[in-house]
């Protein structure tokens, strides 16, 4: 008789086709970077010479590499506080009950829906120098006393890309939070109120504990996502100004593409995926919640 | 008790008002913008209320640009990413949370993994990959990439209406002699359906918002998508704002149209399943 329980040859047959698709799309590209890196090709479809592991000793020289893993360093941790920030208030409010909260919470997500390249036309109209409506609503608040130019300096480019980059995510992360809250049993809350508890403190020792394994997922595919930005980044400063926002993927990019050194980019690609594969393996075994089923 | 709900009140709508202003008011920008003139738009005094309205830019762009070609690009390509994503991730996901097979863990990780690898990263590759096939400039290399993106998190979605389902339920059925088959297309997928439904909107706005692959692996102009064809725009020295403006908000409206119909699946989708 069929079973639903442990079945081996059954799951493993369910599973192939996305698991071979995947595999495929993944390791194939993955193996023709690394024999790239290993050659001393230039533009795509000419062939290069032999170097062994030059590209690798070369590549933790320049000072390139080491600007832009800087910078998607700082790129992964601003893009956390900023859309961790946004998304627990976006998700505490929804969760409480006032008019409009349905359509609220079905149209919230509407800067995840639009294309990224929208995203982009909207921010560089809405931060424009010239004529942009937040310059000159900052300028009659008194904030600002003349237009300033939202990427024209390494900082507040960087920091305007964050934010950005956090106002598309927040709100798609806010409803995974959301379920999270939903599957919080209500009478923990109820029970915490007769013992006198508070709002802080609720949210700190049942709230929180109990979002631990949607947090896990949020952490991980969170910062992996974060690290990978390229269109929003690409399309408003490419890079600049000197290089303040060139994070990895963006030298990557850059490296193939606008400079043809396609072994340098294909090097780049093998050891930036060597460092995310290390991440996720740490943040697996460091944090992955047992599963109670 | 009265003054800590009274604290509570006014969290409440100062992050209201927050989320309105940040969130929303970008959007009434935009689409208002896209019919003021010209001058209206680059204006260095700004209104809130338009003065101007005009819909010549969005005659521009309908019957004076290669939008439609854009639009047929971008739906076909976002279609079939999703219609294959789906099969493959139903199917993943079944197998995953209903058979509990000898590594299911692993195989769970590896799709979180996969995370670590798409982007940019991938990008250089696949370009060679797909020129070594003669596949660059077509459909299939910009949905196989596409669905590359979307499922892993499909699958994890799938989870929890996977799990919401009784184990009884099925066991049952077999029990009345009832195919695997049987089981999953007359029990699993029909309850699974708002979880299913959700997990199709999703795959189709990973497709709908692509650009980096579609900007490198595409390069005739009649294959381009949406976003490829807008980020052109984007780039000129000299942006025509209204002409852009109109291009925005008419690659946008086919996601929020989808999303009046289906979108409180796709949120309920989301914040319903009881995720353990």
């Amino acid at each position: 008789m069929i079973s639903v329980k442990k079945n081996n040859i059954e799951g493993w047959l369910f599973v192939s086709p996305l698991f071979i698709w995947i595999s495929l799309i993944i390791l194939v590209p993955i193996y023709i970077a690394f024999e790239l890196s290993l050659f001393n090709v230039k533009i795509i479809g000419t062939s290069g010479k032999f170097v062994g592991i030059d590209n690798y000793v070369k590549l933790f020289g320049k000072s390139k590499f080491l600007n832009a893993s800087l910078n998607s360093f700082y790129w992964i941790i601003g893009n956390a506080i900023c859309q961790t920030f946004f998304a627990f208030t976006i998700a505490l409010t929804i969760n409480y009950k006032f008019p409009g909260k349905k359509i609220m919470a079905n149209w919230i997500i509407l800067s995840f829906i639009i294309p990224t390249v929208v995203v982009v036309v909207i921010w560089k109209l809405m931060l424009s120098s010239s004529s942009g409506v937040i310059n000159s609503v900052l300028i009659d608040i008194g904030l600002l006393d003349e237009a300033t130019g939202f990427f024209s300096s390494p900082n507040k480019a960087f920091i305007s890309l964050v934010l950005i980059n956090s106002w598309r995510w927040s709100p798609f992360l806010a409803l995974i939070i959301l379920s999270g809250l939903n599957s919080i049993n209500r009478e923990m809350y109820d029970a915490s109120k007769v013992d006198g508890a508070n709002f802080v403190q609720q949210f700190l020792f049942i709230t929180f504990p109990n979002l631990k394994s949607v947090l896990f997922v949020l952490g991980l595919v969170g910062t992996l996502l974060s690290f990978n930005i390229f269109d929003i980044i690409w399309l408003i400063t490419k890079g600049g100004p000197s290089s303040a926002t060139t994070t990895l993927p963006l030298l990557i990019y850059e490296t193939a593409f606008t400079k043809f050194r396609i072994s340098q980019a294909a090097t780049l690609s093998i050891v930036t995926s060597f460092l995310l594969l290390l991440f996720s393996i740490i943040f697996i075994k460091t944090m992955a919640p047992k599963e109670d089923d | 008790m009265i003054k800590e709900n009274n604290i509570k009140l006014i969290f409440l709508s100062l992050s209201l008002l927050l989320i309105i202003l940040i969130f929303f008011f970008p959007f009434f920008w935009i689409i208002t913008s896209s019919f003021k003139s010209p001058e209206e738009i680059i204006a260095t005094s700004t209104t809130i209320i338009p003065r101007s309205f005009t819909l010549d830019h969005y005659n521009k762009i309908l019957f004076n640009s290669d939008f439609f070609i854009y639009l047929k690009n971008s739906l076909i390509v976002s279609f079939s990413s999703m219609i294959i994503s789906i099969i493959l991730s139903v199917s993943a996901a079944y197998g995953l949370h209903k058979l509990k097979f000898y590594g299911n863990k692993f195989v769970e990780y590896s799709l979180l993994v996969t995370y670590a690898f798409p982007g940019v990263i991938l990008l250089v590759p696949i370009y060679l990959l797909f020129a070594k096939v003669n596949l660059l400039n077509s459909y299939f290399a910009l949905i196989v990439v596409n669905v590359l993106f979307a499922t892993p998190f499909a699958v994890w979605m799938l989870k929890a209406f996977f799990k919401l389902i009784p184990n009884e339920i099925e066991e049952a059925a077999y029990i009345d002699g009832a195919s695997r088959y049987i089981v999953i297309s007359k029990i699993i997928v029909p309850l699974a359906a708002p979880g299913i439904a959700s997990v199709s909107i999703f795959c189709f706005i990973i497709s709908w918002t692509e650009y980096l692959f579609a900007s490198i692996l595409i390069s005739g102009d009649d294959l381009k998508t949406l976003p490829v064809g807008l980020a052109g725009i984007v780039g000129q020295y000299q942006i025509d704002w209204g002409f852009l403006l109109s291009g925005a908000v008419l690659a946008s409206l086919p996601v929020i149209a989808l999303f009046v119909f289906i979108g409180k699946y796709f949120v309920s989708g989301l914040t319903e399943g009881a995720i353990k």
